[in-house]
């Protein structure tokens, strides 16, 4: 190989280093992090991860280590009972004890799932493809229907009660705890807490779809005061009842699917849109929410989502589609 | 025909006639207790009710377990006394197809066999202790 073949050489291991530099720092975003804990669970799976990892580099520096030794050392010949010992101590003892040791360190961090405490908020979550309907449930037992985004008061349990309509899912909210499996037919309970302020991204985290990686949603934590104020602005009915854009919704049908409450309450199939214009987000955390992207939603939601049940709305002439992504925006 | 004795090897006992189940015989019980832990706390869980306390469940494991190593333990002792002596084996010299030499090979398989399955006994054991519900 010449000159230029080690010009060429030199290329590819830059490259390399820039792809492999770009994908490491793709992850260094902290929204969807569980190595960047912003709730109690998601600290404990933290710092598992990071015992389980200084633990097994360990063993590794030891493994490698010896093997190192095995061929450099000095060559001289061992006694049968050094090579019964290293072998008995080396090969049984230090794995059964260290696995045990992580195993029990592992386990020690189950939740006692006794807690007969009731938590501080109780939200009921049911997956489908490939959305989130959520309902927090208030003092007096009345639900608050709402959907792909998620908001939870600072420092305090949420109890998320979660069962799905189709497939498996799974609820993940990777800053804040573990995940939890959304299974048809049976209903499974989380209890995350929140440590720290902030907006962060819950995910599925069980392949349920083409739309599987689509199917997310933001979660906001804010203080107890702003999260009260929130839950009372949800819990209120839409915004805006009448006027072009209303009756543009009511006219093309919208309402056979989605509730916006006060506009149209018969649908249930899709999300629930009353308070939709406050959303970061568009087709469960597919698109930042932006009047762009909703027109071009509400065309061709099968391009944007692929196996979304929402058909096309192309058809509408265009003012009929801009009054609606107007009276959507502004369901605050 | 008699094999050649190694330097340091001492007469023992070889065991007689087919004994092979020996060797599969520890392999047996784990699966046995890994079954009955599996299948008693799912059906004790399912009669009653996802909230219900595992104590009981719990206590019925525990005396599985110390059944099976109890088992394990007494089959490594006959064992014990068949295997050739050491683990890297400069005992005795596989060397010949003599009856002794097989009982001797196979019982040091089965006493390797034996301390895996109680190992496994045991791991199968430890999240059992940190499960409190049926949950």
């Amino acid at each position: 190989m010449g000159q230029a073949g080690r010009a060429i050489d030199d290329r590819y291991w830059r490259l390399a280093f820039v792809a492999i530099t770009a994908v490491s720092l793709g992850a260094c975003s902290s929204q969807q992090s569980a190595l960047h804990p912003a709730g109690e669970q998601a600290r404990d799976v933290a710092d598992l991860f990071w015992f389980m990892t200084i633990s097994g580099a360990l063993v590794w520096c030891i493994v490698m280590g010896t093997a190192i030794y095995a061929v450099l050392g000095k060559k001289r010949p061992r006694s049968e009972r050094f090579a019964d010992r290293f072998v008995l101590i080396g090969g049984v003892v230090f794995p059964t004890v260290g696995l045990a040791a992580l195993l029990v360190y592992g386990l020690s961090m189950l939740p006692s799932w006794t807690e007969t405490e009731a938590p501080d908020l109780r939200i009921h979550v049911v997956a489908e493809q490939f959305w989130w309907r959520m309902a927090y449930e208030g003092a007096d037992g009345v639900r608050i229907d709402t959907a792909n985004e998620l908001h939870l008061p600072l420092n305090a349990t949420a109890e998320f009660v979660l069962t799905s309509t189709d497939v498996i899912h799974s609820f993940w909210i990777p800053s804040l705890g573990g995940k939890m499996d959304a299974i048809p037919g049976r209903t499974n309970v989380l209890r995350l807490t929140s440590s720290k302020a902030g907006v962060y991204r819950g995910v599925c985290a069980e392949f349920c779809g083409p739309s599987h990686a689509l199917m997310a949603f933001p979660v906001v934590v804010h203080e107890a005061d702003d999260f009260a104020s929130w839950l009372e602005q949800q819990r209120r009915p839409a915004a805006a009842s009448t006027g072009a854009g209303a009756e543009a919704f009511r006219a093309a049908g919208c309402g056979a699917c989605h509730t916006v409450r006060g506009v149209s309450e018969a649908g249930s199939v899709g999300p629930d849109l009353t308070h939709f214009g406050s959303r970061r987000t568009l087709g469960a955390g597919t698109l930042p929410l932006t009047a762009a992207h909703l027109a071009d939603w509400l065309v061709a939601p099968e391009h944007i989502k692929p196996g979304v049940r929402m058909p096309s709305f192309a058809t509408l002439p265009d003012a009929e589609r801009d009054a609606i992504v107007q009276f959507l925006l502004e369901l605050k | 025909m008699s094999p050649q004795r190694a330097h340091n090897e001492v007469e023992r006992e070889t065991g007689h006639g087919t004994d092979l189940w020996r060797v599969i015989a520890a392999p047996i019980i784990w699966a046995l207790h890994f079954l009955f832990c599996y299948v008693f706390v799912a059906v004790y869980c399912e009669k009653a009710g996802r909230t219900a306390d595992l104590f009981e469940a719990r206590l019925w494991v525990m005396g599985a377990t110390a059944l099976a190593l109890g088992a394990i333990f007494w089959l490594t002792l006959r064992i014990w006394r068949v295997r050739a002596r050491s683990v890297t084996d400069d005992d005795f010299e596989f060397e010949h197809n003599t009856p002794e030499e097989r009982h001797r090979f196979l019982s040091h398989a089965a006493l390797m066999l034996c301390v895996l399955s109680a190992v496994a006994v045991l791991y199968i054991v430890i999240p059992a202790l940190y499960l409190s519900t049926c949950r």
